[in-house]
């Protein structure tokens, strides 16, 4: 079984701003961006997170990009990631 | 307009060690501006709200003497953003010092400008929270900032600034404003500042070296001052999407950068030129707001546990031990945020926000004591139910700060809000 981490060359999250998470996905061929892209749909995502996202496709990079409200604003007392940083790994394990 | 503007990006972080040979080889390419990034707000909200820096001083000395030298060798300006990290007054002073004391050391002359990015607490009512940002708190507030745009910048280059010192600005704006004083495109300048403000991170593989751009009247050419990092088109483009809510749309003070229309070619195998990015000036310029101020003491539990039992049911007996120890001490005046990870062996990381340290630490020593020996059925680890690396377990982690302004105000003028101050040094 294909994981979206063996299909992936970049799976990274980071805050835009203390009250946003980003997750960026990376892929070396736009058919893997697209393969990636059937399955993670914005319900599949938000159900995966436990919160409602965004998924916006990036042609230019062959690129998937998640967007999501943090549940924590960054640095709050109980944030476990300030940076958001390791956010991506739900991720991982999705079978494409 | 001068042709092959060259702007040379030191570092997406001045203060946590700039690259020495990489930085050499963008300097020997006598770049027209030298530009720096020395703050974010992604550290979180404890230097904004203390006013403390996030580099060591001796790594941002270091980093401010290798760019400062080099832009006065070459006699081109230096322009440094979000000075000290955060960017606001003391951030700005103590930044500012370190300058003064590098030119006196090395008998430097430049004519200094700082601007700073302290606003007016009267301009948050007005302003819109950013995302899921609770209402400003502005009683909680110690320091209040905005992000510049170019135009503070430029006022500076206009002054005859030489090396200029800004608080809290938009990374962009450092490297932008230079070639739209020059007459470049403004959506070219942007959308270049935009990718060489994090340096080399476009790049393939991504790192921190110098990075420097070239501008013409249509178009950018990118690349990385390490000779083993290839900014290619798909790095590059890739680099769009970076901490950005939308790959296609950059909101600047001045207007919003439209990426929608951007090419990205391969000139060689380390080189990529882009043009094609649209720009709408906005009617009202904008700033971004960001306020942080202290919410309490923090002390922290460090402990782990290697019994089964205790791991499978370790946030039942926290909540078991928290109620015994808010009626030990009293309830009201503190919060507590337990972390736990891992599976095999838990390690439990016990977050108090309460109004004192001492405060803090009876609470965390009440509770790690009723946690050790909690019993509950099924339990064999009746020696205790912990593992402390060190005793005290509980330490304190000093004061702990939250945001409390988080939004973005339109406002009639930006340059009233980000006032210049110049200096002759030396």
């Amino acid at each position: 079984m294909t994981r979206l981490a063996d299909l992936a060359r970049v799976v990274r999250s980071k805050n835009a701003g203390p009250t946003l998470l980003t997750i960026d996905l990376l892929f070396d061929t736009p058919a893997q961006a697209a393969r990636a892209g059937a399955v993670l749909t914005p319900a599949a995502v938000s159900a995966l997170y436990g919160a409602p996202a965004r998924v916006i496709a990036y042609p230019p990079g062959n690129a998937i990009k998640i967007v999501m409200a943090r549940a924590i604003v960054a640095g709050d007392p109980g944030d476990r990631d300030v940076y958001g940083a390791q956010q991506h790994a739900l991720l991982l394990e999705v079978p494409v | 307009m001068t042709p092959g503007l060259r702007v040379l990006s030191a570092s997406g972080q001045l203060g946590f060690g700039i690259p020495a040979a990489a930085f050499a080889a963008g300097v020997a390419r006598a770049p027209d501006l030298i530009g720096a990034d020395m703050g974010s707000i992604d550290p979180g909200p404890a230097y904004l709200g203390s006013g403390r820096m996030a580099a060591a001083p001796e790594m941002a000395r270091r980093d401010l003497e290798l760019v400062l030298l080099a832009a006065r060798r070459l006699g081109v300006p230096l322009l440094i953003g979000s000075a000290g990290t955060a960017g606001a007054r003391p951030h700005l002073d103590a930044t500012l010092d370190m300058v003064r004391a590098i030119a006196r050391a090395h008998g430097l002359r430049f004519r200094l400008a700082s601007i700073a990015a302290d606003m007016p607490r009267d301009i948050v009512p007005g302003a819109r929270p950013l995302g899921a940002m609770r209402a400003a708190d502005l009683a909680g507030t110690t320091h209040l900032v905005g992000q510049m745009g170019t135009e503070a910048f430029i006022r500076a280059l206009d002054a005859g600034a030489e090396v200029v010192v800004a608080g809290r600005a938009c990374d962009t704006a450092i490297f932008a404003a230079l070639p739209v004083l020059r007459g470049y495109p403004t959506a070219l300048a942007m959308h270049m500042a935009k990718i060489v403000e994090c340096t080399s991170l476009c790049c393939e593989p991504g790192g921190r070296d110098a990075m420097l751009a070239t501008l013409d009247a249509d178009g950018f050419v990118l690349e990385s001052m390490h000779p083993d990092r290839a900014a290619t088109p798909l790095s590059v483009a890739a680099h769009a999407l970076y901490e950005q809510e939308d790959p296609y749309t950059v909101e600047e003070p001045e207007g919003t950068l439209d990426l929608r229309g951007a090419r990205y070619t391969a000139v060689d195998a380390r080189r990529t030129r882009v043009d094609g990015a649209a720009w709408r000036p906005r009617a009202r310029p904008t700033v971004k707001l960001e306020g942080a101020g202290p919410c309490g003491e923090r002390s922290v539990l460090l402990c782990s546990s290697a019994d089964p039992a205790v791991i499978a049911r370790l946030p039942d007996l926290l909540a078991t031990v928290e109620a015994t120890t808010r009626e030990l001490v009293g309830a009201g005046d503190f919060t507590l945020h337990p972390r736990i990870y891992g599976e095999r062996e838990a390690f439990l990381l016990l977050e108090c926000i309460a109004p004192t340290a001492a405060r803090g630490l009876a609470v965390l020593g009440v509770l790690r004591q009723h946690l050790l020996h909690l019993g509950f059925p099924g339990r064999l680890s009746t020696g205790g139910n912990l593992a402390f690396p060190f005793t005290p377990a509980e330490v304190s982690a000093g004061t702990a700060y939250r945001f409390t302004v988080y939004h973005v105000a339109e406002v009639d003028a930006l340059a009233p809000l980000f006032p210049l101050a110049v200096e002759d040094v030396g």
